[in-house]
């Protein structure tokens, strides 16, 4: 299978939007690795689109920013991309990370059955905390960074050839690392966002092969 | 849970949440995103996401109790 990814970034609203700037601005480093892109942004990442070009061009990475539920991830203004005993099938043979609410404690392991090779993704309501008076340049945001880097360095391991399994504990460490990094200094005005730098830890869950590579 | 000590797990998240600085603001998945300010307030009403508060902190202080944060 082509080493080609399907990236879904809607836009539509603070949550989306930190989602979508922060995996978008490591695009040009992907295709650096060698990777063959499939962006589907803001109004482009609706179901109908996800389904065509998974049928059009097989990809082997399918990498899902948005809101999801146990059951669901979705896209553009909340539709509903894939979802749990309806069109999960279309996963198969594919890594797939989720970054969004929930999907793995359900939809993971029902796309697993389906076919899926890995499933990566939270298993519980992913949490960040953001200064909002960076969102027109949300990239630049500090307190954003220690949540979201990890979904960064997850998918970059992975294209450089680690295998699921690594890739996964590399960003898995890079929460914790964080998170030891807040503990240490006590005195922060925001060591209140200790507990959901953990909660993502926690819940950050990988399905499946982790042997797998790209 | 016990209610009374429900109510204090209650007290120490509207503690912490007090000492959120104001300049921030927390993204709940599909809930959206809050200021401290109506976080506080859900956590008073004791809504879905006052409850997911709790339960946050209810799980980090178990956590933290068996040792297992690092």
């Amino acid at each position: 299978m082509s080493k080609n990814i399907l990236i879904t970034r809607p836009e539509h609203d603070p949550t989306t939007l930190y989602l979508s700037t922060w995996n978008g601005k490591n695009l040009s480093q992907l295709q650096e690795y060698g990777l063959t892109i499939f962006d589907l942004h803001r109004e482009k990442a609706n179901r109908k689109e996800v389904e065509s070009r998974l049928k059009k061009s097989p990809c082997r990475f399918v990498f899902l920013n948005g809101h999801g539920d146990y059951d669901k991830v979705t896209g553009h203004n909340n539709e509903v991309l894939i979802q749990a005993g309806d069109n999960e099938d279309i996963l198969h043979a594919k890594i797939v990370y989720a970054i969004s609410c929930r999907s793995a404690a359900k939809l993971g392991p029902q796309s697993i059955q389906a076919g899926a090779e890995s499933y990566i993704g939270y298993a519980e309501d992913f949490i960040f905390v953001y200064e909002p008076y960076q969102l027109s340049r949300s990239t630049q945001d500090e307190t954003a960074k220690l949540f979201l880097e990890h979904s960064t360095l997850f998918v970059n391991a992975l294209a450089k050839g680690n295998t699921v399994g690594e890739s996964f504990l590399r960003a898995k460490n890079n929460l914790k690392e964080n998170f030891v990094r807040l503990l240490a200094e006590p005195n922060r005005s925001d060591s209140q966002i200790l507990r959901f730098l953990w909660w993502d830890h926690k819940h950050f869950v990988s399905h499946g092969n982790g042997e797998a590579k790209l | 849970m016990n209610s009374e000590l429900s109510e204090e797990i209650k007290e120490l998240v509207l503690l912490r949440l007090e000492t959120m600085p104001s300049d921030r603001k927390i993204s709940i998945g599909s809930y959206g995103e809050f200021t401290k300010e109506e976080l506080i307030e859900r956590v008073k009403k004791g809504d879905e996401v006052g409850k997911k508060l709790i339960a946050i902190e209810m799980e980090f202080l178990q956590a933290m109790k068996e040792g297992v944060l690092v």
